[in-house]
């Protein structure tokens, strides 16, 4: 080849004219771009999308186009990537540039109509598609045998105590009964325990009490709100469309299907399969539709000047992303503007996932009640009513008015007032729009008159007469309708997806920017994990059904990860959002298969199952999983540090001890609303309004509409809390409750001031040192100390130790003895209500030890 | 607290355990491998302790004055007598071809016309520097600025455009600037918090908390927005009725019951919870004598314009003051409504007259007054909005200017900049064409300021190492003194 090329170059030099067909791709053009292309562009990778080890694949190009015209170098991106033209990245990005001579080879083959040799076959990739662990398909393990039997109490504690045994640590000793039934009771419905609760659990001495605990506690609708809270953070639900006018919505109706959801334990396929094309399923109901809400909860740009494709698209991206990083941990988003740095995605593969989404109308659905539907439809008929009798009086056609204008003498025409005289002068092609609508209104009253005054007979006094009274009939029309409209039920509505029919054309956005169209895509997996197994008009609900399939390696991992993840402060990957390649690997591999493969598991039931048929139940059960873990001798561990663990475990990666865990936001206000007695255990309905500071809106936008909710609405728990995503309440973001602008995967536990001002000094958090005050001198024994006693309890569920007592008992009685020096200052902290005959000092006092209790950091941790 | 940083977590852990059995600080240095134990040891308890950066900084504190809306440039400092000079005509085609701008239907007409503007340039200073005469104060103190003609950024929609310039990215939920200044380098600020956030204007500037957000970083670093008038900060006042002696006893019986509690349990975590308990005892103490304005010198007040009790931008500049005096690490400025469309209020002409009035004075008098205290040599003082405007007139009611993100004006002063001229425009004042300064190059020359290189102070969320400035920026070294 090479004694050749100096020959072919002298052929291409512009004014030889000699023939180019000295070019030979096969012999050329071929090795060149496998030498300098190929470890890009070949059977193994294929960046941008683009293979250039086939004359085909060249012609058919990457993701931005083909890469040849052929006959046309000067046009083919593959000469201007060579030579680094403008607006084009200049290739090969690394290693040698491509010398004169070559650039001169490749121009001379497309020049000459870059043909295309017969029978050309392409390579067959060298490596497999990933090793990574994450790819690998989910193969049951079995469990590993432990020295230590009797220590666990199932398969997880074999996983974790089968490591601990090789590291040659002790797990840690069980957790004391109330420590264990408090933890258990906020885990699984965000509430303590009651004080009946308590003593149930610590007179109850069957081997199986504390099993019982966790049965009710699955079975209390609490749990749906906690477990639905956490799914929230996931769909970055809120109350608000974000961006910068973050205006309110109604999508309540879907916070309260995913509550329902985790109560009636419907199995997570199908809660995933709802969510993410419930409007697609056969039959699909109203609780279908509404669970498509999940992809409803983008923002909404309401912006002015704003492209509304731009935010049309930037509400798929994340549709996406969030898809990605929900159901499969991976982060897909990456792809949006460029092919995956580190994991086997590319950037075409992304926008085949795009076009899954693309093709969305964004409805609001009205859901009446019976009543509400009678309701409407008798005033729909009312006001149809009214409006054809409104348009019977304003109806104008051109003929009749051509007729009227024809139909005025001279005589007549002096007596209009003078601007319809001037009018009507022009002639009718000459008068502009607001013309003919002026005398269309002068024709109105006139005419309309005279049908009246024909009755009344055809005086001009009369005439005036009837004008007036038809144009108080049109008045009263006119407000009956608008009566009408007022009488019109208000009924809730809520956010959903529906597929278009006809599908929009998927594009690869060059760049991630939505205005440089590449090539056009059709929706498709990712390579990387198993195929759809179907080829031909696929659509969402083909997604869903690929996301949760038994054959999927990602979906039930990452799901039994946070699952993990939420009972022991970080996930057995710790990168819960990251399954690719860049995550941490799994502390216990095993251990995260053999929870994915019991939670596919078809479960069988000594019950005959009601649903799944054929003698089995259906797998993907939550509530059996959450049952698994509390219930494993691993979670019920003590969480108290341990010096021999320090070296070997700082970060309790083995999990030879529990951890204690802040409390989430929401639940930092369930937890003080449960102790001081005020809660209202409502579930479900619009979001609420607590009150919150003064001055929350001086930094948004818009200012936004907060009148604090009164009765019992102003005591629902945390997560019925209106969000505005611009500004959410500040006792939320305080403890760290995301903004829901993308999907929250973890939250952040962090440990500020604001978060000690917020306990310490927030009109909600005193009115709850209130009511705990007032609790506990109404239901303890008149004792201090049993009183002191009983308020301990009520707040961290265990007895208070001698020092504590102590401590609380020196702040009681120096408070009450101020306080009763002070009568002023001691009303000032009592609530109004607060009868008359009332020992205000006391209670003052008392406010005071509340106060103490809901700002321990034991209040808001969960041991 | 750093939870989703595994190094500092464990760092902490270590900390616990050594002190636990008698190592002292020797011992965690070498564990450490860096020799800024004590440092480490203050971070544990606190977060926002002060850090050393990855070089010497210039600045130790930031106040960055922000004008919502995108002021015009071309009323205020980027002279154009070839603009006036082709008032009226339609904008040369080569110009706005394929360009995108907001409100893209006021284009769609016609071609858009060139604006002269009505304002009269002066030179001002040592050096000659061109400013308008809507600026007069400021004008004044022109030697100590560096006026910055050429700066260019992605997007044109205000949220967008002033989450960009804060966060680095157009979408909300990144860190904001202030909020990686003190992760990286904690404040010296011992009774408040290390980034605070000011506002003046009718309402709260477009984009919101994202723009002084900590985004994926622990929310300890997120901008504190301290509220014109009333409380400053959520929550300060003990609830109605409780005195200081009564607030002192309950914190007394918390600290010591937490205490108790971290002895059975063993977990740092509460110990953090005790130090957040003393700071916000602290700030509860400090934050009033703080935003009282009424002990300063009379000329003080009157150099600024402010009026103790009442919410104004002066007053945000002399707070922004006392708040670098008292170590604060990051104060950010919002002053709205530099949004001159042309339409109602918005127009260039009373519209921009109002809100001049409103910041010339009091910006001049914080340059003069931290230059007199010796503060403004590590200040740094920053002074733009989110975009600039177009040399092409838009019609509303008046003809005003529409968004424009291929040019506009900034100044910087205090800490390590060194005053001059930075940049140029075109003859029409469209695009930059000398030393082009975009965005992600300011982020990373503030940041370098500070002490911070901008390519190592990153943060690993989602499986990937994020930073202010993507995977853009350069520290504009013209600017450096």
């Amino acid at each position: 080849m090479k004694p050749l090329l100096p020959l072919c170059v002298a052929a291409l030099l512009p004014g030889l004219g000699r023939a180019a067909d000295a070019v030979d791709y096969t012999r050329d053009v071929k090795p060149l771009l496998a030498k300098h292309c190929g470890s890009c562009h070949g059977a193994d990778k294929q960046r941008s999308g683009l293979r250039l080890d086939t004359a085909a694949s060249i012609r058919k190009g990457g993701d931005s186009g083909p890469a040849v015209v052929p006959g046309k170098s000067g046009d083919s991106r593959m000469i201007q990537a060579v030579t680094g033209a403008e607006d084009v990245v200049a290739m090969p990005p690394k290693g040698p540039r491509l010398t004169e001579k070559e650039i001169a080879t490749l121009r001379a083959w497309i020049d000459t109509g870059a043909p295309t040799p017969a029978n050309e076959v392409a390579d067959k990739p060298t490596t497999p598609a990933s090793k990574h662990w994450a790819f690998q398909p989910i193969v049951r393990p079995t469990e590993p045998d432990v020295k230590n039997k009797e220590w666990a109490r199932n398969p997880i504690d074999r996983f974790i105590l089968a490591r601990l045994e090789k590291e040659k640590i002790a797990p840690s000793p069980e957790a004391e009964r109330v420590t264990l039934l408090r933890r258990v009771s906020l885990d699984l419905t965000g509430l303590p325990p009651s004080q009946q609760e308590i003593d149930d659990f610590l007179a109850d001495k069957r081997p199986d009490a504390y099993e019982r605990v966790v049965d009710r506690l699955l079975a209390s609708p609490h749990y749906g709100e906690r477990w639905g809270r956490h799914w929230l953070d996931l769909a970055r639900y809120a109350d608000s469309n974000g961006y910068s006018i973050d205006a309110p919505r109604s999508i309540w109706k879907y916070r309260d299907w995913v509550i329902d959801a985790f109560n009636k334990d419907l199995p997570f396929d199908q809660f995933a399969i709802q969510q993410l094309a419930g409007d697609l399923l056969p039959d699909a109901t109203t609780e279908h539709r509404i669970a498509t809400g999940f992809h409803r909860n983008t923002q909404i740009n309401q912006e002015g000047g704003i492209d509304e494709e731009q935010f049309r698209v930037e509400a798929v991206v994340d549709r996406v992303n969030t898809t990605g990083s929900v159901f499969l941990g991976l982060t897909i988003g990456c792809c949006q503007c460029h092919d995956h740095k580190f994991d086997p995605l590319t950037q075409r593969e992304y926008y085949q996932l795009f076009a899954f989404f693309n093709s969305v109308d964004e409805p609001t659905l009205e859901l009446p009640t019976p009543e509400q539907v009678k309701k409407r439809d008798e005033v729909k008929a009312k006001i149809a009513a009214l409006e054809k009798r409104l348009k019977a009086i304003d109806d104008v056609t051109p003929e009749k008015l051509a007729a009227w204008e024809g139909s005025l003498t001279p005589e007549a025409k002096a007596m209009l007032p003078e601007k319809i005289q001037a009018i009507l002068a022009i002639a009718v092609n000459g008068r502009t729009p607001a013309q003919e609508q002026t005398l269309i209104t002068e024709y109105r009253n006139i005419e309309q008159t005279r049908h009246a005054a024909t009755v009344l007979g055809e005086s001009n006094a009369f005439g005036r007469t009837a004008h007036l009274l038809v144009a108080g009939e049109r008045q009263a029309l006119v407000k009956a309708l608008s009566d009408a409209k007022k009488e019109m039920p208000a009924i809730t509505t809520t956010l959903i997806v529906r597929e278009r029919k006809e599908p929009r054309t998927t594009h690869i956005h060059k760049g991630g920017d939505f205005l440089r169209k590449g090539a056009v895509v059709t929706p498709d997996v990712p390579a990387v994990l198993p195929p759809l197994g179907i080829k031909e008009k696929l659509n969402r609900l083909d997604l869903a059904h690929w996301v949760v399939s038994e054959k999927n390696p990602l979906t039930a991992r990452v799901t039994m990860n946070r699952f993990w993840q939420a009972y022991f402060g970080a996930g057995l990957v710790e990168t819960e959002n990251d399954f690719g390649t860049q995550g941490t690997p799994p502390t216990h591999p095993e251990l995260l298969d053999w929870l994915a493969s019991e939670f596919m598991a078809p479960l069988t039931l000594p019950s005959p199952p009601k649903e799944g048929g054929e003698g089995r139940v259906r797998g993907w059960r939550m509530k059996e999983m959450h049952r698994l873990i509390v219930t494993s001798a691993t979670y019920r561990q003590s969480s108290k540090n341990r010096p021999d663990l320090a070296t070997v475990d700082p970060r309790n990666r083995l999990l030879a001890r529990q951890s204690r865990l802040r409390l989430e936001a929401e639940v930092v206000r369930d937890v003080a609303l449960a102790s001081s007695g005020l809660l209202t255990r409502t579930i479900g309905g619009p979001s609420v309004f607590p009150p919150q500071p003064q001055g929350v809106y001086n930094f948004t936008q818009v200012p936004k509409d907060w009148k604090p909710s009164t009765g019992p609405d102003r005591y629902r728990r945390g997560l019925y809390t209106f969000l505005w995503r611009s500004a959410p309440h500040p006792g939320l973001t305080v403890f760290d409750a995301p903004d829901a602008t993308f999907a929250c995967t973890r939250r952040n536990r962090s440990n500020t001031p604001l978060q000690a001002l917020t306990l310490l000094n927030d009109q909600g958090f005193f009115e709850f040192a209130q009511g705990l005050a007032g609790r506990v001198l109404k239901e303890a024994k008149a004792d201090d100390e049993e009183r002191l006693r009983y308020a301990f309890r009520l707040c961290v569920s265990r007895e208070p130790n001698q020092r504590e007592r102590e401590t609380l008992a020196r702040l009681l009685t120096k408070q009450r003895e101020l306080f009763a020096q002070s009568p002023k200052e001691a009303q000032a902290l009592c609530p109004s209500d607060l009868p008359k005959d009332a020992d205000v000092a006391n209670f003052a006092a008392w406010v005071a030890v509340a106060r103490v209790l809901l700002n321990l950091d034991e209040f808001i941790t969960r041991e | 607290m750093f939870s989703d940083n595994p190094l500092l977590l464990h760092t902490r852990r270590h900390f616990f355990r050594e002190c636990a059995v008698g190592l002292g600080t020797v011992a965690l240095a070498s564990l450490l491998n860096e020799g800024r134990a004590a440092e480490k040891e203050a971070e544990l308890v606190n977060p926002l302790a002060p850090k050393k950066g990855h070089h010497r900084a210039k600045a130790k504190s930031v106040i960055y004055l922000f004008m919502a809306g995108g002021p015009s440039q071309l009323e205020l400092f980027d002279h154009k007598p070839k603009l006036t000079e082709l008032h009226g005509k339609p904008i040369p085609e080569e110009f706005i071809k394929g360009k995108r701008f907001a409100f893209m239907d006021s284009f769609t007409k016609e071609p858009p016309k060139l604006l002269g503007t009505r304002r009269k340039f002066d030179k001002h200073g040592e050096r000659g520097t061109w400013v308008s005469e809507c600026l007069p104060h400021l004008a004044g103190v022109v030697d100590e600025l560096a006026i910055v003609r050429s700066l260019a950024t992605n997007v044109f929609n205000h949220a967008p455009a002033k989450i960009f310039i804060n966060t680095g990215a157009p979408q909300a939920g990144r860190p904001s600037m202030g909020a990686w200044v003190t992760y990286g380098i904690g404040s010296e600020a011992r009774d408040l918090p290390g980034f605070v956030v000011l506002q003046s204007g009718p309402r709260g500037p477009r984009g919101g908390a994202p723009m002084w957000g900590s985004g994926f970083l622990p929310t300890t670093f997120q901008g504190v927005p301290f509220r014109g008038g009333g409380e400053p900060i959520l929550n300060l006042s003990s609830p109605k009725g409780v005195s200081a002696d009564h607030q002192r006893d309950v914190l007394d019986a918390v600290k010591e019951l937490n205490s108790a509690h971290l002895a059975d349990t063993g977990d740092p975590e509460i110990a953090t919870r005790i130090s957040s308990y003393e700071m916000a005892y602290r700030m509860q103490t400090s934050a009033p004598e703080l935003i009282d304005l009424g002990k300063e010198d009379r000329r003080i007040l009157e150099m600024y314009g402010a009026e103790p009790g009442k919410a104004s931008f002066a007053n945000n500049c002399l707070l922004a003051r006392r708040l670098v005096e008292r170590g604060v690490r990051f104060v950010q400025l919002y002053h709205t409504d530099w949004d001159h469309h042309g339409g109602g209020g918005e127009n260039l002409t009373t519209g921009l007259d109002k809100v001049c009035r409103e910041v010339d004075r009091p910006c001049a008098a914080l340059i003069k007054d931290l230059k007199q205290r010796g503060l403004l040599e590590d200040t740094l003082v920053i002074w733009g909005g989110e975009f600039g405007r177009t040399p092409m007139g838009e019609v509303r009611d008046t003809v005003g200017r529409n968004h424009h993100i291929e040019a506009f004006t900034m100044w910087l002063a205090g800490g390590g900049i060194q005053p001059g001229d930075l940049g140029a425009t075109d003859e029409l004042g469209y695009a930059a064409v000398d030393d082009r300064v975009h965005v992600h190059d300011l982020q990373a020359t503030v940041l370098h300021l500070l002490g911070l290189d901008h390519t190592k102070l990153t943060f690993k969320f989602q499986g990937r190492d994020f930073r202010l400035t993507d995977v853009h920026g350069e520290v504009v070294k013209k600017l450096l003194a």
